[in-house]
């Protein structure tokens, strides 16, 4: 038995169980080939083969086979002698039969301790020529050695040079050596690949002939080569390029593996990358072994996996004379993707991939091709260049990737202010209901009078054309009416959420430099050089009649509204959106998404969220009715899900967040919604969370519309139609860009990336911003001019991916990336794989350290909304089931429900400690002893059993005084506390009463 | 095609279901090496497969462009199973499929106490021990790669028994113990192991199979007679042809089986689903 053969009969062993993957790994890292170590030459022999000749060719490969096992480098690790088999072919040499019958051979391998250390197969066709197959183990016969073997087997001149044959593998094992390449765990799937991970696991291999002029360089060049093109898709300054190195016709042959560090800085230039990697070379090319690996860790913190791409490069010999053998360099790719060059038949380069389809797509295959080929030009012939001067992408590669990423025009619409285009829509349907907001209806008539009258009053208070007017109102008719009416005097509007804190809209106030603000907001921060008005006293202002808006030379191109949205970095920044912006949003989405006035549109968002752009105007200009919902009910999923029903909203704008929510009701035993059009918008969507959607609400009867979008570019940049397909295979695809709207995929430098290479987004078309207010530093990085059509584009700090049929893939955002002692690490990843647990409603994973001073105190801490019975250590220990341990996060805390922001999106600041942290442990002792000496008032069972469910939620010590929002209690949390108490099957508490009466004595009190 | 680059060991090679199933193999692909025993064994009632035989299932092989080595070894014979796998190893240098085909019928025709020990023994030793020996010797290639097949054909009196046949349905049943067995002793390095099950296989003249022939030899019955009988006993109305039992082991050989171990396929026109 062989070695091999007894390691794998011991890992049957119950003591050596373990050893056995649990998932198919040796299929994935390629494992089960032998082929890497095995290389192969088949040699014409043209004239008639008679009997004699074969026996005495039979004979010399016999003497020299055993030669190999008596002495040499292998001796002692191949049992017995090689024989030439004879094989007969039934077919003439030149067919296409016979070329399978020489790869066939060529491909069988050898098994060190098992086979002889050559196979010689002995191919004689129907027209006399014979074909002399040699097999030969690396450890036996390195590619010198190996020409040279078939040499003195065919008796013939040698074509090799005469070099020394010290190309074998080094002592003192180099069967082992060689089994280490076979036994290596090959890095991840590369991102940029697109593979299919479910497709079929075949080795698939692309092959791009290169024009007649270019250089073959050396196996070093192509090794630069590879290199320069993987840093440039992966973003990084020093890739690792595993690289099987033969050169069996150089002056200086080489022969072995070699973790090649390609230094390929931008300052470098491309001279400089391949004499480093000459030099990497030179110091000896060593087979893959554990302690290389290890070095290499040592040496490069990040380094974990052996890399999933490599090259082998192969001597290429003269153009003029290709020869008559062919040389396989390796009979199976070495890597999990191989690139290599090689002669054809006509002695034209042919560069090749070598790939299982689960790691590739053909196109970008393809590409990867055809990138190695462009720059190892440019390494050949103009090695001065500095790296950052290369362009992966050649012109008719960027034109065709530019074209991927703008689909289509926009359609034509004529340019107007959006109020003037809300009252041709009121002067052809007057009558029909515009805005409910509880029991108030307005028709398109009333909206357009009332804001016509507004518009005037605000006049009256010197708000003159491209003016700013501050709107800080709660969701309610008089907000949409504001609006309008700012729009109307010719002003700009700038939308605050009366919830925000002082400081924050002191701070807006002077930033857009606001003359007017409209508030109810009693304590709304003035000043000097602001006029805060309510709506009342604005109402009273307003002219008897009047005869239509003021008049205004504010055109279609001027800034309709201001949204503030806040920067990763500093202090919320103002966006300026003109009013065309808005208008070719609709004209963008009216026929694709059918909108029309027979819908129903909510809206749910607050005005200082641009997603509400979308649901005022949108349904404004297109002759809907607008439901605009109170905020109690945005609170609280159930009475919103009543709404929607009671309305007979046709179309819906959420957060995934909100939506979950939402769908949690309708799980929940409620009627499902009537909605025609759910848009999602605000932040990344999780195409799983929706299958049970799918289950209550056919494809047919709803469409699901998934938005990726950014304030600076008016709300949206792309749409997916979300099926069960996209939800069932976890899709992260945003769609393409909307008619009009064009994205592209670039790198830190600007450059536009290949297909499939993640880099940043950048936006151009009809939705990108003026600029930000009062920020010229700010513009100039952010809003762009494209040097290659001079059009203006948005910088969006996301990460993506454009797909080859021309959708965006949306990665999260690119600053999303943690560390974790070393390790890279995407928070999305690991959120997706929670995602992927079927108890798994929704998830959160953040990066916590429990001291801020000391770095090895961080881990990764989960939340999840579970469906089940809430069980975390069933969720971590799947997660660690497919993720590498050092992404498992350290705890995994059930929640009820994920906090959101006003927004609707995760707000990661209200998540609880981690469950597993000593956090404050809920009060064992009357609550109230904690509140002083005043004894502990008797108890009623409404009172305790709040004070129970309060300290529960808020992790804190609860007092019956206690304001629930000044121990950080918020919305989000008093839903926690209404499903807790439910499940207790106590009396819930209003959601406004608790608002109203925030301590628990109050509340008691209002029972009472 | 279904078996590309694959390497097949067929035993029982020279005719019959081994002849049809290599035949059916090399069609997809695969390159062979056909065992067996070319010659008679002492003990058994009736000439088992010639050299020339195995020969001629080579050359149909070859025509369909297969790469063929041929092998006679005695399934009793370890060393010289051992010898023809080597060469198998050094010409292919891998092991797919192992399809362990070589059986015999007879001695039987009496009742169980009447069995002879010899007679007993030469059956179990063929039938149930040549399987097993053979799969000592390829199990181990095959979990060193990882993956492969080995097919045990058994027959529905691996399933149920037959008057008269004490010693050839204990070895059935047998093989498809030692199937069950060595499938879970495979499974955790992708190595599966299945029994098919024939039922009456015609003695066409193309495979020159005379199981049938045999059978009814050891029930004193003329072999139309038999015929009949077996036709009528399987619900499909039809005697199973070789080419039948070929296309199940092609598909236990493929890739399309991937997940399937431990299983009894039986091909049977229905005879073991009363």
């Amino acid at each position: 038995m062989s070695i091999s053969e007894q390691d794998a009969v011991a890992a049957l062993t119950p003591a050596r169980r373990t050893v056995v993957p649990s998932r198919d790994r040796a299929r994935e890292s390629g494992r089960e080939a032998p082929g890497a170590v095995c290389h192969a030459l088949s040699a014409r022999i043209t004239g008639p083969l008679r009997a004699h000749a074969r026996d005495e060719l039979a004979d010399r490969f016999a003497a020299r086979a055993a030669e190999l096992v008596a002495g040499g480098p292998a001796a002692g690790l191949f049992p017995g002698a090689a024989t030439l088999w004879p094989q007969a072919v039934p077919c003439r040499s030149d067919s296409s039969d016979a070329a399978r019958w020489r790869t066939r051979e060529l491909d069988r391998p050898l098994v060190a301790h098992r086979d002889p250390a050559v196979r010689g197969v002995l191919l004689t066709y129907t027209d006399g020529v014979a074909d002399l197959v040699v097999v030969a183990h690396r450890a036996a016969l390195g590619a010198v050695a190996l020409r040279r073997f078939a040499d003195e087997v065919l008796d013939r001149a040698p074509a090799a040079p005469d070099a020394a044959p010290a190309d074998a593998l080094p002592a003192p094992d180099p069967v082992a050596q060689a089994a280490g390449l076979a036994d290596c765990e090959f890095g991840d799937r590369p991102d940029w690949g697109l593979g299919r991970p479910h497709g079929p696991d075949v080795r698939e291999t692309r092959t791009l002939p290169l024009p007649a002029g270019h250089p073959a360089g050396d196996p070093e060049s192509w090794a630069a080569a590879l290199g320069l093109v993987l840093a440039r898709y992966e973003g990084l300054v020093r890739p690792l390029v595993p690289a099987l190195v033969t050169d069996a016709t150089g002056p200086r042959p080489v022969e072995g593996v070699a973790l090649v560090p390609v230094e390929a800085g931008p300052a470098y230039t491309l001279g400089t990358v391949h004499k480093g990697v000459r030099t990497a070379l030179a110091a000896g090319p060593a087979w893959y072994t554990e302690e290389l690996r290890r070095a290499l860790v040592a040496a490069d913190g990040e380094f974990e996996a052996f890399p999933a791409v490599g090259t082998v490069a192969v001597g290429l010999g003269s153009a003029d004379d290709p020869g008559t053998d062919t040389y396989l360099p390796f009979q199976r790719a070495p890597f999990p993707v191989t690139v290599s060059v090689t002669r054809d038949s006509a002695g034209g380069l042919l560069l090749r991939c070598d790939h299982s389809p689960r790691l590739l797509h053909p196109d970008i295959a393809d590409r990867l091709l055809g990138h190695v080929a462009r720059v190892h030009r440019a390494l050949c012939e103009s090695p001065g260049t500095p790296v950052a001067d290369v362009a992966l992408l050649d012109e008719a590669e960027r034109a065709a990737t530019a074209e991927l990423g703008r689909p289509a025009p926009l359609p034509w619409f004529e340019p107007e202010r959006i109020d003037v285009a809300v009252a041709a829509i009121a002067a052809s349907r007057p009558d029909a209901v515009a805005v409910s907001f509880e029991s108030t209806r307005l028709s398109y008539r009333e909206l357009d009078g009332r804001a016509d009258r507004l518009a005037h009053a605000l006049r009256g208070l010197g708000v003159g054309d491209g003016d700013r007017v501050g709107v800080c109102l709660e969701r309610s008719a008089e907000l949409v009416v504001t609006l309008l009416a700012v729009l109307k005097a010719g002003a700009t509007y700038v939308p605050m959420d009366p919830a925000y804190p002082q400081e924050r809209l002191a701070y807006t106030t002077a930033d857009a430099e606001l003359a007017v603000v409209v508030t109810d907001r009693a304590d709304f921060p003035g000043g000097e050089a602001v006029r805060v008005i309510g709506t009342a006293e604005l109402a009273g202002l307003t002219p008897g009649t009047v005869d239509g808006p003021p008049a205004s030379a504010t055109g279609p191109h001027d800034p309709a509204y201001v949204i503030y949205t806040s920067g990763s970095t500093g202090r919320p920044k103002g966006v300026v959106i003109p009013h065309v912006n808005v208008l070719s949003l609709m004209a963008a989405t009216l026929e694709d998404f059918a909108l029309g006035s027979d819908d129903v549109w909510t809206l749910f968002h607050s005005s200082a969220f641009d997603f509400s752009v979308w649901e005022i105007w949108g349904c404004l200009l297109t002759g809907g009715r607008l439901v605009v919902v109170p905020y109690w009910v945005s609170r609280s999923p159930e009475e919103f899900h009543r709404l929607l029903v009671q309305e007979r909203v046709s179309v819906l704008s959420q957060t995934p967040s909100a939506f979950a929510h939402l769908m949690d009701v309708e799980r929940d035993g409620a009627e499902p919604v009537p909605v025609r059009l759910v848009v999602f918008g605000g932040e990344g969507l999780e195409a799983r969370m929706l299958l049970p959607w799918f289950d209550r609400h056919p494809e047919t009867g709803c469409r699901v519309v998934n938005m990726y979008g950014i304030t600076e570019t008016t709300v949206h940049v792309t749409a997916q139609t979300v099926t069960r397909y996209e939800a069932l295979t976890g899709s992260r695809s945003v769609g393409h860009a909307l008619p009009g709207w064009w994205v592209r995929v670039a790198d830190p430098e600007g450059r536009p990336l290949p297909v499939g290479v993640a880099g940043e987004i950048y936006v151009g078309g009809a939705g990108v911003a003026a600029h930000y207010l009062n920020k010229p530093d700010l513009d100039a990085l952010r809003f762009l001019t494209d040097p290659l059509t001079g059009e203006r584009m948005y910088r969006s700090g996301d990460k993506g991916r454009l797909l080859p049929d021309g959708r965006l893939e949306h990665l999260g955002r690119l600053d999303n990336q943690v560390k974790l002692r070393g390790f890279r690490i995407e928070l999305d990843e690991i959120r997706a794989v929670l995602l992927d647990d079927p108890q798994v409603g929704a998830a959160a994973v953040v990066l916590n350290r429990t001291d801020p001073d000391d770095p090895a105190t961080a881990q990764l801490d989960a939340y999840v909304v579970t469906a089940g019975d809430g069980d975390t250590a069933g969720v971590r220990q799947r997660a660690a089931r497919y993720l590498p341990a050092y992404m498992v996060p350290s705890t995994v805390t059930a929640l009820d429900r994920m906090p959101l922001t006003p927004n609707g999106k995760l707000d990661a600041r209200k998540l609880p400690r981690p469950a597993h942290a000593p956090a404050v442990e809920p009060a064992p002792v009357p609550v109230a002893a904690a509140e002083g000496p005043e004894p502990a008032a008797p108890q009623d069972e409404f009172t305790s059993t709040l004070l129970e469910v309060w300290q529960e939620v808020l992790g804190v010590a609860v007092g019956p005084d206690d304001n629930f929002f000044d121990l950080g209690g918020n919305s989000l949390l008093a839903m926690r506390v209404g499903a807790a108490l439910r499940r207790r099957g106590a009396a819930t508490v209003p959601m406004r009463d608790l608002y109203m009466s925030p301590t628990i004595r109050q509340l008691a009190a209002g029972r009472a | 095609m279904r078996l590309q680059g694959k390497t097949v060991i067929v035993t029982g090679a020279a005719r019959g279901v081994g002849r049809a199933c290599a035949l059916a193999f090399s069609r997809e692909g695969a390159d062979l090496a056909l065992l067996d025993v070319c010659g008679d064994i002492e003990g058994v009632p009736y000439p088992l497969g010639t050299a020339s035989q195995l020969a001629h299932t080579a050359e149909l092989c070859r025509r369909e462009g297969a790469a063929v080595l041929t092998a006679q070894a005695d399934i009793r014979d370890r060393a010289a199973l051992r010898s023809a796998v080597d060469r198998t190893c050094e010409r292919f240098g891998r092991v797919d499929v192992l399809l362990n085909n070589a059986g015999i019928v007879a001695p039987s025709g009496k009742p169980a106490h009447e069995v002879g020990e010899e007679e007993w023994q030469v059956m179990l030793d063929i039938n149930l021990s040549g399987a097993w020996r053979m799969t000592s010797i390829v199990g181990p290639l095959l979990l060193a790669q990882r993956s492969g097949s080995v097919i045990n054909v058994a027959s529905t009196a691996g399933l149920v028994g037959y008057r008269n046949f004490a010693g050839y349905a204990a070895s059935k049943h047998g093989l498809i113990g030692l199937t069950k067995a060595t499938a879970l002793d495979y499974a955790p390095l992708k190595v599966r192991v299945n029994a098919l099950c024939p039922g009456s296989i015609r003695d066409d003249s193309r495979a020159e199979g005379r199981m049938l022939g045999e059978i009814a030899r050891a029930l004193d019955l003329p072999v139309s007679e038999s015929e009949e009988t077996f036709v009528q006993s399987q619900p499909m109305n039809a005697l199973i042809e070789p080419e039948d039992v070929a296309g199940a082991a092609l598909w236990l050989a493929s890739d399309e089986s991937v997940q399937v171990t431990g299983s009894v396929l039986t091909v049977d026109g229905g005879f073991t689903a009363r």
